[in-house]
């Protein structure tokens, strides 16, 4: 890491500066200008005591050099990691097409959704049971009896399935009846949660939170790796912007810049994003084309009698036109699915 | 350009505005009378909806709705005033259904042709021009762009070389046989601008510079109006209606990104909004991918995106040699990156069924 001293820093600020790095293990580079003083501090920036540096007197800033992730990093694994979900690969060229409703409602309609989807191309199928939703009065999901309608469903199809965890609680519950965790955008900073799902055997769909930077999102992986589940799948799914004419603004450049400093897929979610299905089609054509590992789309037979999120759901039939739409973009960037 | 311009005047004739006024629980008769004569006065006709808790009223009209709009939220009693239409009228579908194709010189922009719009930032002398625009040319670039007057953020930074950088834009595209466009950014500068330009450009930070559009709007020439770093879908329109208002039908929105939390782009870009105003307005959109991500490393994915989403072009930065570039080089491409991006753009083209030449 870098220290930038202030202009007027004291003589005895710079040898208790030179003092504290010795302490902590570090070699000092300094470099002392007409104006200005920096030090180079040699060293593991992310070694304990090292933001402490940052308190002393006389500094203005740390500039730290290396990235604050390892695991999830390039740097320590440059091929693309890919993910194995039951019989669907996700990563290096394989992309994951996750579909299904929003809730899993009953075993009738997800049984109706899951059969079109799955004949559409879609190789994963999701559904919460436990929603996450703004309002108490919502419908807060089936719980258990919805995951085992999902699991269920899933074999019948012979789809993997997705299903969200809001509770370290429901962990051991839900990777009973899943194939694959998610974690939703509101609990991307749940660290507890990431930490037990990191000690579960189950592939995860980590979301990125409404607020959260690229690095925010990078650092929540590495939790859930460094506690030792290395089957990471990150996804983009908007982020809260001024923007009123649509739910989140979808930030498609978040993928190639996570390609660039990770190894880990990254699917999008255009339903999440737009919440418009007029506009999911052409998000998801641009996914792919930006280099996305697969999407996640909302798709339910009845939007209007969909308990949860239905205005921003496609019909089957608009799922399947899609499809079609995304083979093509798709053999153009040399994916398959 | 504007070949069913017959429809658009039978459109704006049957152009009426409605409005939806909520009123209070505890309004009284008194203020209820008021409202309907008001509304009379100002042209509306009434159509009231009396629920058990509350009152409702349609207001129907022909013309002098953003005036109307104000008044009926000063009026006591109204709690809500919900406008139905959009605030635009030229620029939205309903007023023009088929996709505007704008003409820049020979080049075609909206309806399935693409724009494919490159250049240095500013425009820096005859020799380094001339080496770009050959280089883009033969990478499959249709409009050249550069700078002659710079929105720098800093008053330090290069401000750009003013008419003599015109000068050079005009030869340099008359050479290769390729239409030119910089930015306008003061309203002295239009006639000027107009004798060099092929297309004028607004920056982002000029979207909402009324008198420079309003301007701009009495000119002959195409514009390229860029979305400012926190305008709405809607202020972006709302902009181009003002350009449209005053004559000039020839624009081409931009998206070049907006502000955000993100720190490790320059801004982010916001791709949504190419089917977002596809749906609700006929202008041609284009991406620009450089000013959106600032990243050469990502300048690439968001093109591909960007026409993947249905743009009618792409905006990018190129420059022979960034380190030595006056302005912006950070973000700009080289030459044999902008090439190999091109043959990747001409694939997904394909699969959008789009073109250009």
């Amino acid at each position: 890491m870098i220290l930038v001293l202030k202009p007027g820093a004291s003589k005895e600020q710079v040898d208790h500066i030179l003092e504290r790095i010795d302490e902590l293990g570090f070699k000092p580079h300094p470099i002392i200008g007409e104006f200005r003083t920096i030090i180079g501090v040699i060293g593991d920036d992310n070694a304990p005591g090292a933001e402490t540096l940052n308190a002393l007197p006389g500094i203005e800033q740390l500039l730290p050099i290396l990235k604050p992730f390892k695991l999830a990093s390039r740097d320590l694994q440059p091929a693309d990691s890919v993910i194995q979900v039951g019989s669907t690969k996700i990563g290096g060229s394989h992309l994951g097409m996750i579909a299904g409703p929003c809730a899993v409602e009953s075993f009738e309609i997800l049984d109706e959704i899951a059969g079109k989807v799955k004949a559409a191309g879609a190789n994963i199928l999701r559904g919460g049971a436990f929603k996450p939703r703004t309002s108490p009065y919502s419908f807060q999901g089936l719980g258990e009896k919805g995951l085992q309608i999902l699991r269920d469903i899933g074999t019948k199809h012979s789809m993997p399935v997705v299903t969200e965890v809001m509770d370290p609680r429901q962990v051991e519950l839900v990777a009973r009846y899943t194939d694959m965790m998610q974690v939703g955008a509101r609990n991307m900073q749940n660290f507890d949660l990431l930490k037990e799902i990191g000690q579960a055997r189950r592939p995860v769909l980590l979301k990125r939170g409404m607020s959260a930077t690229v690095k925010d999102l990078l650092m929540s992986a590495e939790y859930i790796l460094a506690s030792g589940n290395s089957q990471v799948v990150l996804c983009e799914r908007g982020v809260r912007s001024f923007e009123e004419s649509t739910r989140n603004m979808l930030d498609l450049a978040s993928v190639p810049n996570i390609k660039g400093q990770s190894h880990l897929p990254v699917i999008v979610d255009p339903s999440h994003a737009t919440g418009r299905p007029d506009l999911i089609p052409a998000m998801a054509r641009a996914a792919i084309a930006a280099g996305a590992d697969g999407v996640h789309i909302e798709v339910h037979s009845c939007p209007e009698k969909a308990l949860s999120d239905g205005p921003q759901a496609l019909l089957p039939d608009q799922y399947a036109a899609l499809m079609k739409d995304l083979r093509r973009f798709a053999d153009v960037m040399q994916k398959t699915f | 350009m504007m070949n069913d311009s017959i429809v658009g005047t039978a459109a704006l004739a049957l152009w009426g505005w409605i409005m939806i006024l909520v009123l209070s629980p505890d309004h009284t008769p008194a203020q209820f009378d008021h409202l309907l004569e008001r509304l009379q006065e100002l042209g509306f006709t009434p159509h009231i909806s009396k629920g058990q808790h509350r009152t409702i009223v349609g207001a129907i009209g022909d013309e002098n709705l953003p005036q109307a709009e104000e008044v009926f939220h000063c009026l006591p009693g109204v709690e809500q005033v919900l406008r139905i239409q959009k605030p635009y009228k030229l620029a939205s579908r309903e007023f023009h259904r088929a996709d505007t194709v704008v003409e820049v010189g020979p080049v075609k922009i909206g309806g399935g042709h693409l724009a494919m719009i490159a250049g240095p930032c500013a425009v820096e002398s005859l020799e380094v021009l001339d080496e770009i625009a050959r280089t883009t040319k033969a990478g499959g670039a249709n409009i050249l762009r550069g700078g002659a007057f710079k929105p720098r953020t800093s008053p330090y930074s290069f401000q750009g070389l003013g008419e003599k950088g015109l000068q050079i834009l005009k030869d340099v595209g008359a050479k290769y046989g390729m239409p030119v466009v910089t930015e306008v950014m003061d309203t002295r500068q239009i006639p000027l601008v107009c004798r060099y330009a092929d297309m004028l450009q607004i920056g982002a930070r000029n979207m909402q510079n009324f008198e420079l559009l309003k301007e701009i709007g009495q000119t002959n020439k195409p514009v390229l109006l860029k979305r400012g770093m926190s305008a709405t879908v809607k202020d972006l329109l709302m902009s181009a209606e003002y350009i449209l208002a005053a004559g000039n039908k020839q624009v081409v929105l931009c998206e070049r990104g907006v502000r955000s939390f993100e720190d490790s782009t320059r801004n982010m870009l916001d791709l949504a909004v190419v089917p977002n105003i596809k749906g609700q307005s006929h202008l041609p959109i284009i991406v620009d991918p450089s000013h959106a991500t600032g990243r050469p490393d990502l300048i690439p994915a968001m093109a591909l995106a960007g026409v993947a989403a249905g743009a009618d072009g792409i905006h990018i930065e190129v420059h022979s040699c960034p380190e030595k570039a006056l302005s912006d080089g950070p973000q700009a491409l080289l030459p044999p990156q902008y090439a190999s991006l091109m043959q990747s753009l001409r694939q997904v083209a394909a699969a959008v069924g789009k073109i250009w030449a």
